[in-house]
């Protein structure tokens, strides 16, 4: 440890912190660039710049890690002057286009120009017109005259992915930031270049021209689509008053903290809430002979309750099997455990969960769900299961599959459960083989749901809901908790409750 | 005083082959330290001559060896810096071209000094021919075991590379050249580290300019007092001067360093063409501020110069004379730095392309009130904002020029 001080601020830091990272622990914000958490400090943008005691020259305050005894000054007339420069440098050939510009409102150069620049700039040449419009990735854009050249895009791609798809070209003021030989960026993580654009160069074609950076909520949770656990935040448009169609979650973004491996989440994490939206269901669907009809929540409730109650009637609960997926919460997990162990005859409690995927190696896992660590703790039955067996010794499935249902029900699957006399489906998505089950319940979404994760490490994690379902959406907890009261039972108590 | 150390054999043209050059008593240097000095000698000795660098900046050559952490197995490398690219300045195309094999006993002595065995000789793209020349050289060494393993049976070996640059003055900057080197965009590597801790290949690393290296051989023979003796008190040696421009004879020149630029130019060089006036000077090529006429009394050394308020630089020495118009001068310099500024840092990348786009429009004949004081304004604020030295190159001059022809620019 280094006792150092910054701005008359005693403080102690572990060498060979940088005076950024030392200042910013302290809440003493240094304006940059280039520099990031998760990337190496690269020295270029040239806006840290501090006054160090003892030393002539300007330092920067990325690159310039503490030692014991130093003194730094954060602001003076000397670092205005520096920082008013670059940004001037910065601002000649910009486009000044803010108003259109999706970065507008969290924009470095934005902010800095409040903080350091107010000047009516001087410059009277010709901009330097420049590709406005290059498609880099899948859904990403990139505007080389809003670029300020930090390179952090690169940086990461080469030193974080390692798949190094961009790169600079040309030099001086026509550098820019590219593609090699078209050939786009496929890295999994490529979504994170977004939050990494200090400005509004990189952008993502499902963020873009959506709504307002001021208008959104910066809520925090827990990803939901691996076992990684990573911590995001989901930005949450709450709505306008007498405008409809305004209120929801409009990007996924990772915590500073996000993961033990840095700032970073990948882009299944990133879109698979934003991509979930347009498919989810809303209403209830009873499958009965050749048509499908909607139904209230008490009219098709009633149906299942009076299903559930002739088995307790005849004692044939055995006979009644329960499909769960290791994507439901601790607590959702353990409501379940609690109903469906007290009841007898035991019915059947097995898991149906999404196939496994591929472990990336950074931080995407094979398991596809978020708390399959959670389910193991609490003592589940997790083998995979056999849907013909199922199929023969089962009168009503409660089949619960979450976001998931396209991934977990296939043609095998429905085709074995098929002698299954009463079907029911709780689902957040609308899914083709869903015809099959006699009753589709609408559930909640990811991030209308609140509880805990159990990830890959064992950490328990967590999260409240960002928003709440509405209509006859319910929570796969809410469904858990109706079911118990039907037993008789308590299931617990309502998430968001404690 | 005519002195001839680095260019004694030059005079005889076509005279670079390994006979030639041991006969004139070459290598003798290298036997002389390989058999009767330790490392640590040859640095002492180099040191106390107080030999400063040849390319520009004039950094201590024997302090910037000290630097390489201790440790006689660990991997050490050793660039030679012949990417000659500052404006004005020749010196080592003519060093290497006529004299190879006094740079190879340099980097040698160099080698040995800091225990090294690997060297790379980096060369601007376009000496194309004098890398040929070299590599022809190096073969010439290694068959006479002079350089390559087991050196003059003393089992000290070193082998030399040529690498050839692709044309971008940034890569004559050392760290920029280790980028270029790995293989990489030549771009400056922020610093600390320097690269005597992290240099090529992330080891610890000499860059010596070539013509400072020519300077060992002398050293090592005569001693740091000789050598001393030559120059002036804390700038020894003699110095290739490259005179460029309006004068009556342009060339490379060796003089003992602190040589008036006045005599360089009215006595070595023959003053200028006839019937011409000298108007400007620029001492020590482009990057280094002009001098007026009245200033070229200043003794060529890193010192007086840095006190004159310029810089000796690389000794590129360009004579302007009254025919040229100082906005031709300030056009060349503008375009110059705007195309080769690598774009890493704003200031640098932004402020030369600026200033080059104003030059342009007053060249053409544009020009608005205000437009001279804009350049300084500027320049001043590139001066020391950026990671390498580019920006302080570029904007130096500038605004060197603005302050001291600012009328003739206006009007």
């Amino acid at each position: 440890m280094a006792k150092i001080e910054i701005d008359g601020r005693s403080l102690e830091v572990a060498e060979r912190t940088s005076i950024l990272v030392a200042a910013g622990g302290a809440g003493i914000e240094i304006p940059h660039f280039c520099a990031h958490p998760g990337l190496v400090p690269e020295g270029t943008c040239r806006m840290c710049v501090v006054e160090v005691e003892g030393a002539a020259k300007l330092e920067l305050a990325c690159s310039t890690p503490v030692r014991e005894g130093l003194k730094v000054t954060t602001e003076s007339p000397r670092i205005r002057e520096a920082r008013r420069g670059v940004l001037e440098f910065l601002l000649a050939d910009h486009p000044v286009d803010c108003p259109i510009c999706d970065k507008a409102g969290e924009c470095r150069l934005q902010d800095y120009y409040w903080d350091y620049g107010l000047f009516s700039g001087s410059f009277r040449e010709g901009k330097e017109r420049r590709e406005k419009l290059l498609r880099i990735g899948e859904r990403l854009l990139l505007d080389r005259e809003r670029c300020v050249l930090c390179t952090r895009c690169v940086r990461f791609l080469r030193d974080v992915t390692r798949t190094r798809e961009l790169g600079v070209f040309e030099r001086g003021v026509r550098s820019e930031i590219g593609i090699y030989e078209n050939t786009p960026i496929a890295s999994g993580y490529a979504g994170n270049l977004v939050d990494l654009c200090p400005v509004g160069a990189i952008t993502d074609t499902s963020f873009r021209f959506k709504t307002r950076t001021w208008f959104l909520e910066p809520r925090p949770s827990i990803c939901p689509f691996c076992a990684r656990g990573c911590r995001i935040e989901v930005d949450y448009h709450p709505g306008f008053a007498r405008r409809s169609g305004s209120e929801g979650i409009f990007r996924v973004r990772p915590q500073i903290e996000a993961t033990p491996r840095g700032p970073w989440i990948c882009d299944a994490g990133r879109y698979g809430g934003l991509d979930l939206e347009p498919r989810r269901i809303s209403e209830i669907v009873w499958n009965k002979g050749s048509g499908a009809s909607t139904l209230t929540w008490e009219k098709a409730w009633s149906l299942v309750k009076a299903k559930i109650q002739a088995l307790v009637d005849s004692s044939r609960t055995d006979r009644m099997t329960v499909l769960l997926h290791s994507g439901l919460t601790n607590e959702d997990l353990a409501s379940a455990k609690n109903v469906f162990e007290a009841v007898r005859p035991r019915p059947r409690i097995r898991f149906a969960d999404p196939p496994l995927g591929e472990d990336d190696g950074f931080l995407s896992t094979a398991e596809q769900t978020a708390n399959l660590a959670g389910a193991r703790v609490l003592g589940f039955d997790l083998r995979p299961i056999v849907p013909e067996e199922i199929g023969r010794e089962t009168e009503l499935l409660l089949m619960f599959a979450g976001p998931f249902a396209d991934r977990i029900l296939s043609g095998p699957f429905t085709a074995a459960i098929d002698p299954i006399r009463t079907k029911v489906l709780f689902t957040s998505v609308s899914e083709n083989l869903s015809g099959s089950f006699d009753l589709v319940f609408p559930c909640a979404l990811p991030f209308e749901t609140a509880g805990s994760y159990t990830n890959i490490e064992g950490r328990r994690q967590p999260f409240a809901a960002v928003r709440f379902p509405r209509g006859e959406v319910k929570t796969e907890g809410a469904i858990i908790r109706a079911i118990a009261d039907v037993f008789g039972l308590n299931g617990g108590q309502p998430e968001g409750g404690s | 005083m005519d002195v001839k150390i680095l260019s004694r054999p030059l005079d005889q043209a076509g005279r670079r082959s390994l006979e030639d050059y041991r006969a004139a008593g070459g290598y003798a240097a290298a036997r002389k330290a390989l058999t009767e000095l330790t490392p640590a000698e040859v640095l002492a000795e180099v040191k106390a001559a107080n030999l400063r660098g040849r390319g520009g900046a004039g950094f201590p050559a024997g302090l910037k060896w000290s630097f390489i952490p201790a440790g006689g197995s660990s991997i050490k490398y050793l660039c030679v810096n012949a990417d000659e690219g500052e404006p004005g300045t020749f010196k080592d195309h003519f060093l290497l071209s006529r004299q190879p094999h006094l740079v190879l006993e340099g980097a040698l002595l160099a080698a040995y000094a800091v225990g090294i065995h690997t060297a790379y000789i980096y060369i601007r793209g376009e000496y194309e021919i004098v890398a040929r020349r070299l590599e022809t050289a190096i073969a010439e060494a290694v068959r006479e075991g002079l350089l390559g393993i087991d050196i003059l049976g003393r089992g000290f070996a070193l082998n030399v590379y040529v690498h050839r640059g692709a044309g971008a003055y940034i890569c004559g900057e050392e760290t920029a050249l280790l980028e270029s080197l790995e293989g990489k965009r030549g771009l400056p590597r922020l610093k600390p580290p320097f690269p005597a801790s992290v240099g090529l290949f992330g080891k610890p690393t000499v860059v010596n300019n070539v013509e400072t290296l020519a300077n060992l051989p002398g050293i090592i023979l005569h001693g740091a007092d000789w050598f001393l003796s030559l120059g002036c008190l804390k700038d020894g040696g003699t110095r290739l001067f490259s005179l460029s421009g309006a004068v009556a004879r342009p060339g490379v020149y060796e003089l003992p360093s602190g040589t008036r630029l006045r005599d360089i130019i009215f006595t070595h060089g023959g003053g200028l063409l006839p019937g011409r006036t000298l108007k400007a000077v620029i001492p020590g090529g482009m990057s280094a501020p002009i001098l007026t006429p009245e200033e070229i009394d200043v003794p060529m050394d890193c010192d007086s110069l840095a006190a004159a308020g310029s810089m000796l630089g690389s000794g590129g020495i360009i004579v302007i004379d009254d025919s040229v118009p100082m906005i031709v001068v300030l056009d060349r310099i503008a375009k110059f730095y705007a195309h080769e500024s690598c774009g890493q840092c704003p200031p640098c990348r932004v402020g030369t392309s600026w200033i080059r786009r104003i030059v342009r429009r007053m060249a053409a004949g544009g020009r608005r009130p205000g437009d001279v004081d804009e350049i300084a304004r500027l320049a001043g604020a590139m001066m020391g904002r950026t990671l390498c030295p580019l920006g302080d190159a570029a904007a130096l001059p500038l605004l060197g020029l603005v302050r001291k022809f600012k009328k003739e620019l206006e009007e």
